[in-house]
């Protein structure tokens, strides 16, 4: 952004382009955001909510690493960073109630859980983890469906700030990941996922989900792995031309 | 709209129950309850028409945004007895101004009243300053949703449209200022998404009276196009409990 008030970012035209699968992305720093999805303590703790219903949480805890290492490089080249959180208003005047009587526990939306009110905006439970809090300056986004775009500001901000691409980690991969992912397709988003640092309570679902993204030429978005993302941002501020695609 | 489609007489009335207003008596099916009609009470804010407020302070008529307070309150008050839903907005933007256009910023920084600037009543529009809080006087009540809201619309970029259909509103009953700006894209954009909207036309007020005034005559325009226009003693007296 060139706008009066929208100091340019350090490095914002630098190209990078991902190597990802089914073909590979190219932008202008500036243009590109990291969004995080969901790596809240109820979903990702031992002790939260996923796992008092019974899920292995395991594979969730197991990403942490990987999307530390985005938000590293994100933050290193001063690119636009966001997260997500699924969250209710306390009075759930935001809760259709079909979305509250689904899911086999005996607890639900806005019950007390483990660790406060589940999926209820302010309790501890529904905060982002410790190993990926949000620094100052990125944009936290409280969403009440499993998509990031309905009934939230994000498309605002992401207009706000000219970005058109926008790298995904999260969880969990079928279900919000996916579900922001297609409607930031919808949106005119390019979209990638990086494979390593999304999961799922349900390992199948994760490819599953993946390969439905990215197939029929990419119809959702594309993919690559951490390394691969964080080697390509890398790579743009020392070597902008041989980053570049021949 | 035809004629046979407005009841004329008290036996017409009497399948339903209806406001009068102009261009017909609302809503338009006669099905006003409490379980399917909110009130929106839009931006009345310290900075738009609080004393020491910005709007104060650049030396505009404050008496202009001020006018609706005493009709809201009425409204309020019936309304809230009678156990309606009643939603408030406040127009802001994050600390960060991670949601602020940067032609909308442009645009107040030409005439002085920069978004996030230093203001009277703190930083200027923004989430948490005191002259963002709505006035005390139409202070929200406890449980009465608040809608932050960075644009004009309260549906754009909210979770207003998720609230509504929750709880099953069909009709909704407008208010606030001002009335050219953002209680007019309110009203339009909640009836190109179905609701049947009511604007109350002394429970708003614009900054410039000839606005206000073609705002209000705008609506009733083609047999009401984007709804009808009544005013806070018609509504409490038509108000079913």
């Amino acid at each position: 952004m060139s706008a009066p008030g929208y100091p340019a970012r350090p490095g914002a035209a630098d190209m990078i382009t991902f190597p990802s699968r089914p073909f590979s992305l190219t932008a202008p720093a500036g243009n590109i955001a990291l969004v995080v999805i969901d790596m809240q303590r109820d979903f990702v703790e031992p002790g939260g909510f996923g796992a008092a219903l019974g899920n292995d949480v395991t594979p969730l805890q197991n990403i942490i690493p990987a999307i530390a290492g985005l938000l590293a490089a994100f933050r290193a080249h001063g690119m636009t960073i966001i997260h997500t959180k699924e969250a209710h208003r306390p009075d759930l005047s935001d809760c259709p109630p079909t979305k509250r009587r689904r899911g086999l526990a005996e607890v639900g939306i806005g019950d007390e859980g483990p660790m406060g009110r589940i999926l209820i905006s302010g309790e501890p439970g529904n905060d982002i983890v410790p190993a990926l809090y949000p620094a100052d300056g990125e944009t936290v986004i409280e969403k009440p469906g499993k998509g990031a775009f309905y009934a939230t500001e994000l498309g605002a901000v992401l207009d706000a700030a000219g970005i058109t691409h926008l790298v995904f980690a999260g969880v969990t991969t079928e279900v919000c990941v996916q579900t922001t992912m297609r409607e930031a397709a919808d949106r005119g988003f390019e979209t990638l996922i990086a494979e390593d640092a999304t999961d799922s309570y349900f390992p199948a679902f994760k490819q599953a989900a993946i390969d439905m993204m990215i197939a029929q030429g990419g119809i959702v978005g594309c993919a690559a792995s951490t390394d691969d993302i964080v080697t390509a941002l890398d790579a743009s501020g020392k070597t902008p031309r041989e980053a570049r695609p021949s | 709209m035809t004629d046979t489609d407005v009841p004329e007489t008290e036996a017409d009335a009497a399948t339903g129950t209806y406001v009068p207003a102009d261009p017909y008596p609302w809503p338009y099916n006669g099905e006003l309850r409490p379980d399917n009609t909110a009130l929106i009470v839009i931006d009345m804010q310290t900075d738009f028409c609080g004393e020491g407020g910005y709007v104060d302070a650049m030396g505009y008529d404050l008496s202009l945004t001020r006018a609706p307070i005493e009709p809201i309150k009425a409204v309020l008050t019936a309304m809230r007895a009678a156990g309606y839903c009643i939603i408030h907005t406040r127009e802001g933007h994050r600390p960060d101004l991670a949601d602020l256009p940067a032609n909308k910023r442009w645009r107040s920084q030409r005439i002085g009243a920069g978004i996030g600037d230093p203001g009277p009543c703190g930083r200027i529009l923004v989430r948490g300053e005191p002259g963002w809080e709505i006035i005390d006087e139409l202070a929200p009540a406890p449980g009465e949703p608040v809608i932050d809201k960075p644009g004009k619309g309260s549906f754009y970029a909210t979770d207003l449209d998720l609230l509504l259909r929750r709880r099953g509103v069909d009709n909704l009953i407008v208010a606030g200022i001002t009335t050219d700006v953002c209680v007019h894209t309110t009203m339009r954009d909640a009836n190109d998404r179905g609701y049947e909207c009511l604007l109350l036309e002394d429970c708003c007020g614009a900054t410039d009276r000839g606005n206000h005034d073609a705002a209000i005559k705008m609506v009733k325009m083609q047999g009401g196009v984007f709804g009808a226009v009544s005013n806070a003693a018609d509504l409490v007296a038509a108000l079913p409990k």
